[in-house]
């Protein structure tokens, strides 16, 4: 059976499949419970299973996360939310202290099966704290998985893995395109691997790799160069950390030019890893410097701004023909 | 199009707000970012900008109204812009997010190809070359996928770009070596070879005669600064005279072409005009006077254009001549001529008149200075004393190397063939 549902719809239904078939998933945060999440991605999920296992919690990101660390080595698996992933600073050291290194602290004695998720990136029009994208911070920390699905389908089977996953594994949700389309997707409980990438379009020219909302957009200025006799392949990427290196570093061989399409600020962001991988295992290959096009090095600008600050298809397709005619 | 915007959320956890005050009414034009009102929450007063742009429809509250968050709040005519596309796609959206603005649409995207996911493994035949090679390779003009690598893995080594490079000059040095060691200032068109595959192309290898005509043409075509002029000489008198003995001889099996006696005008011409036996050593600035007579015969054969010399020919008679012309012809086109006897010649003869040509561009056997080519004989009218006659015309051609032979020279070397072929009798006397 399959059902045609958007990102945040997906979501929830990941949540319910994977609640009715493991008794330990707890979900709670800030306004998950009786409201259903400020974007209802928890909607109705209290009404089925109860308080117990979805309850909204004290506006303490915190405590949220360290709560959930007790949870998960003594048997639960916690579905935390953060309300946004700019909310999330306040449950930073929860996060790098103890979530992260729990199974190393432990010598593998514990490990913490518990899945952070929060809706991310801008473009929604909303407020500070709102729109950041955080994947590279979080990225970085050993220990740490760092999901961010940009389809329906996808969202549901990598979100089911996350819960499924031993470790701990950050869920990033890309807000501006939850209800942005819609995707046949199976009822039932399925899983996506986590780590592993998707090449989504296959090319010859240029190797585009992106993630989360920002696919959308490549897909878009994809279309837009074709009719230029460009054949971009794009990967997206799915999970920021582990990296799937072989995917991108295999399409550059095949191609010779890479270009990585972020939102996240520029510096020092996950584009700026993928790229020295790239120097470090397709050098040879490389026909065009490999190219960076993200978010600029600034706070994320408020409503007005926001459409000059994420990179739209036009200047995508322009750096795609840039880096081809390099 | 209506656009319904919805109060959002301001401020974490707010839920709710009072409108202190409007700065717009309906009717009014508002642009993207323009205030709409000012509003108080428990945290802020703050000032709500529009999200589109386009003329108020309705304020969906008062000054003084409170106002949850997610609301409606104002509705704007969006009609006139690309926005109205955006608006229409939002539906169902009870249960959307009450923070900022998440656009909602009903488009159903593809469902997903892959149940297992695996990154496609590449089988990639791009060659392996640093970028700094690469820009070598660009900068030289050299298309790095025909270089063939000597590094590790077979990377292509900046070495072997120059090496390639260095290949390439010597080959097209040895192709237009004259050309380049004499005429620097020729810039030589090249046509692209057609490299791609099509069906309806076929590639065969030349022949090594073809490629010998192919290098010898081009040598002396790019060489020599050809310049031809051309005459019509009136030869029924010639005509009358072969006429009459052609038969007798046929008897004797020779066959009394025009030929021989072309090439006995001809050496009379040479011997008056030298420079017509000829060549040209630019090397050592010199010119090369010839006083023995090879003339070349242009003879056209199944495996390409051969030009047997008959030797000292201005020892020969007209009979004995056309023997030696017969006899060379037959072995050209038979494969049994020596390459001894495609050498050495001082001036060449070309007779396309034979097939069906009328003037020409001749080219000159290099080395050689001059070759006349001879067109069709026609009968044609012409004009003798201010009557018209009909006469036997024969078109000639004579190309010859500018750089050593002006052109009153050429005019004057065809007034001798002129005279002497118009008037058999003439050509006796002085041949």
């Amino acid at each position: 059976m399959t059902n045609t549902l958007n990102i945040v719809q997906a979501i929830n239904q990941a949540l319910m499949n994977e609640m009715e078939l493991d008794n330990t998933v707890v979900v709670y945060g800030e306004d998950v419970g009786v409201e259903g999440g400020v974007f209802r991605a928890t909607v109705d999920l209290q009404k089925k299973f109860g308080v117990k296992r979805v309850f909204d919690s004290p506006l303490a990101e915190s405590a949220i996360v360290g709560t959930a660390v007790g949870m998960a080595i003594n048997g639960l698996k916690p579905v935390v939310e953060m309300q946004f992933s700019g909310f999330s600073y306040p449950g930073f050291n929860q996060i790098i202290s103890h979530v992260a290194r729990m199974r190393n602290r432990s010598r593998g004695k514990y490990t913490l099966p518990m899945v952070i998720r929060s809706p991310y990136g801008g473009g929604i029009r909303a407020l500070e704290h709102h729109s950041e994208s955080t994947e590279a911070i979080f990225a970085q920390i050993p220990g740490l998985k760092v999901v961010i699905p940009s389809t329906p389908y996808d969202a549901k089977g990598l979100l089911i893995a996350a819960m499924r996953d031993p470790d701990p594994v950050l869920f990033w949700e890309p807000k501006r395109i939850y209800r942005a389309f819609k995707q046949e997707i199976p009822e039932g409980a399925y899983e996506i691997p986590i780590g592993k990438a998707k090449i989504i379009e296959e090319g010859t020219d240029i190797t585009i790799v992106t993630w989360g909302a920002m696919v959308k957009d490549v897909q878009k200025a994809a279309e837009m160069v074709k009719v230029k006799g460009i054949k971009p392949e794009i990967i997206d990427l799915r999970t920021i950390a582990p990296m799937d290196r072989d995917s991108f570093v295999e399409s550059v061989k095949k191609t010779g030019r890479i270009l990585v399409v972020h939102e996240a600020p520029k510096t020092l962001g996950v584009g700026a890893e993928i790229i020295s991988i790239v120097n470090e295992k397709a050098f040879l290959y490389l026909e065009a410097p490999p190219t960076r096009l993200t978010g600029f090095d600034t706070t994320f600008p408020l409503p007005r701004g926001e459409r000059h600050y994420i990179p739209s298809p036009e200047r995508i397709a322009k750096t795609i023909e840039d880096v081809v005619r390099y | 199009m209506k656009y319904e915007f919805r109060f959002p959320d301001i401020g974490e956890g707010i839920h709710e707000g009072v409108i202190m005050k409007w700065f717009v009414k309906p009717g009014d034009e508002i642009k993207e970012g323009d205030s709409l009102a000012e509003v108080e929450t428990d945290k802020v007063t703050t000032e709500i900008p529009s999200p589109r742009t386009g003329k108020v429809l309705e304020l969906m509250a008062k000054n003084g109204d409170k106002i949850n968050v997610g609301q409606v709040f104002i509705t704007i005519d969006t009609s006139d812009g690309a926005e109205a596309e955006v608006t229409k796609e939002v539906v169902e959206e009870e249960t959307a997010g009450v923070v900022g603005e998440v656009i909602a649409s009903s488009e159903v995207i593809p469902p997903s190809t892959e149940v297992i996911v695996q990154s496609a493994k590449s089988e990639t035949t791009k060659v392996l070359a640093t970028p700094v090679a690469r820009k070598l390779a660009k900068d030289l003009g050299v298309d790095i996928n025909n270089v063939i690598g000597t590094g590790p893995n077979n990377r292509v080594m900046k070495e072997d770009i120059y090496k390639f490079k260095d290949e390439l000059e010597t080959k097209a040095i040895q192709q237009h070596k004259v050309v380049q060691d004499k005429v620097s200032s020729t810039n030589l068109p090249v046509n692209e070879p057609i490299t791609v595959s099509d069906d309806r192309i076929e590639r065969i290898p030349i022949t090594r005669i073809r490629k010998t005509i192919s290098d010898r043409m081009t040598q002396s075509r790019f060489t020599i600064p050809h310049t031809t002029a051309m005459d019509e000489i009136d030869i029924s008198k010639l005509v009358e005279f072969r006429k009459k003995y052609k038969d007798i001889l046929r008897e004797e099996d020779i066959n009394l072409t025009y030929l021989p006696f072309i090439i006995k005008a001809v050496i009379v011409a040479l011997k008056k005009f030298p420079e017509f036996n000829a060549s040209f050593d630019m090397e050592k600035e010199e010119l090369i006077f010839k006083y023995f007579y090879h003339i070349g015969i242009a003879t056209d054969t199944e495996r390409g254009l051969m030009v047997p010399v008959i030797r000292d020919a201005d020892k020969m008679s007209i009979l004995e001549l056309s023997k030696a012309i017969q006899d060379v012809s037959i072995r050209a086109k038979e494969n049994r001529i020596d390459l001894g006897e495609l050498k050495g010649g001082s001036f060449t003869i070309t007779n396309y008149g034979s097939i069906g040509g009328y003037f020409g561009i001749p080219i000159i056997n290099y080395p050689e200075s001059a070759i006349l080519g001879l067109g069709r004989i026609v009968r044609k009218p012409i004009v003798v004393d201010d009557e018209i006659d009909i006469a036997d015309i024969l078109p000639v051609s004579l190309s010859y190397d500018h750089r050593i032979i002006d052109g009153a020279s050429g005019a004057r070397f065809i007034n001798v063939l002129k005279d002497l072929l118009s008037d058999p009798d003439m050509l006796f006397l002085r041949a």
